[in-house]
């Protein structure tokens, strides 16, 4: 069953396009990482899935139903990120509990001992504290809260790099023993992937790639040598990325799917053929141009 | 194969062959139960699906068999099943880079093939 549904999906902001027409599925109990730049429009599309933000065309169903300002949808999906305002009367503590009430599952046993864990105060007011604690603060909220759907952007920010693993390994315990559909956003791969099914690959508003991380990892090489010889093996062949690494030698990164004659060919040509990481891939990708940062400081 | 083999090896790949290796130094014996996806996913801190593809693969190799509703078991020949595996695995690698520098070399198949008699009769004597 598949919990969000995106056909040709559109917003719009005035005149300037923030999402365009994006189609996909998200499949029920996956962990999916929704991956892009700055300002590729991650937030936005998560509004639109929570139900936070109208969409102006196309066509968005969760749990089967448009989701803005629909009750179901609420009640059955979290969204998590820094800017979630809370009673700023109300003790930490207090906002548990009050959180607590409005999820069905809410397992206040678990809120209560990874409060306990991460050291926080349940006299405190959430206003009063630092970055990296609200973000711990607002992740117990989505971890606890046990929604069919939970929505995590960016949830770590600001949180130290121990606090970032223990809350993802928190996420993949809760995850395995209560199985949700959980979209993960964020801009540093490397941390989450382990962690994922599936990766959605955004760039400026439209999706670039849809598939299982593995999938992902498998996706592109990279070949590295002397520049004429990269120059001579990538001719015809569509490159994601090409950079100059040094004296006279070139990187350059194609899809994985040359033939064993092709690879066989730049062997001979004396070029290294290496595999890529699946955060190196994204942001090829969504990088402006082939050449990447060095094709501002290009000016030969 | 032409892919660095100093390139990192997917998880589900390590994974696999972790439990391999719990295999042939009989920590999980023949017929017994081995770890479901989702405790392997919590031993390697990944993704249950990661997990579960480094048991499939197993799987694939008939090293270990699905009981109904019970799990993934240990099957009966899996020691010899893996050591074949890797035995046959290491050789094609090494023989692969050999002919490969005996093609670069301008080495022709006979003078590489008494090569190899040689060495290997030799290694045989100094064991005997």
């Amino acid at each position: 069953m598949n919990v969000v549904v995106c056909n040709n999906l559109t917003k719009q902001y005035g005149r300037s396009k923030v999402i365009h027409s994006m189609s996909f599925q998200l499949a029920e109990n996956k962990i999916t990482g929704l991956i892009g730049r700055n300002g590729a429009g991650k937030t936005t599309l998560l509004k639109i899935i929570a139900g936070y933000l109208h969409h102006s065309s196309g066509d968005v169903q969760v749990f089967s139903e448009n989701p803005f300002n629909n009750l179901k949808v609420s009640a059955n999906t979290i969204f998590i990120d820094n800017e979630m305002s809370f009673s700023q009367g109300l003790t930490l503590k207090e906002l548990l509990e009050t959180a607590g009430s409005f999820y069905q599952n809410w397992d206040h046993d678990l809120a209560l001992r990874l409060f306990d864990y991460f050291s926080l105060d349940p006299k405190q007011f959430h206003g009063n504290l630092s970055k990296g604690m609200q973000s711990t603060f607002n992740s117990i909220i989505g971890l606890a809260a046990r929604c069919p759907l939970t929505i995590m952007d960016e949830p770590t920010s600001g949180m130290d790099s121990g606090t970032r693993k223990d809350f993802y390994r928190a996420l993949l315990k809760e995850y395995i023993a209560h199985p949700r559909t959980i979209i993960l956003s964020s801009h540093l791969l490397d941390e989450v992937e382990d962690l994922l099914e599936d990766v959605l690959l955004i760039k400026s508003g439209e999706k670039c790639l849809h598939l299982s991380i593995d999938s992902l990892r498998d996706y592109a090489i990279g070949v590295r040598g002397k520049t004429e010889k990269v120059q001579e093996w990538i001719d015809r062949i569509e490159t994601i990325h090409l950079q100059d690494i040094g004296a006279n030698l070139s990187y350059a990164v194609v899809k994985n799917d040359r033939s064993i004659k092709e690879l066989e060919d730049a062997r001979q040509l004396g070029l290294e053929i290496t595999s890529v990481s699946a955060e190196d891939i994204c942001s090829y990708l969504t990088s402006k141009t082939k050449g990447g940062i060095d094709h501002v400081f290009n000016r030969g | 194969m032409l892919i660095n083999a100093d390139s990192m090896k997917p998880i589900y790949v390590q994974i696999s062959e972790w439990l391999e290796n719990e295999i042939l130094n009989e920590t999980i014996q023949a017929d017994e139960k081995v770890y479901s996806q989702y405790q392997l996913a919590e031993m390697f801190n990944v993704n249950p699906a990661t997990a579960g593809k480094g048991i499939n693969l197993l799987a694939d190799d008939n090293v270990l068999y699905k009981k109904r509703g019970l799990g993934m078991f240990v099957a009966a020949d899996a020691r010899e099943i893996i050591l074949r595996k890797r035995k046959n695995s290491k050789l094609n690698t090494l023989v692969n880079e050999l002919a490969r520098e005996a093609v670069q070399l301008q080495v022709e198949v006979d003078e590489l093939v008494t090569m190899i008699k040689d060495t290997h009769q030799k290694i045989k004597e100094e064991q005997a």
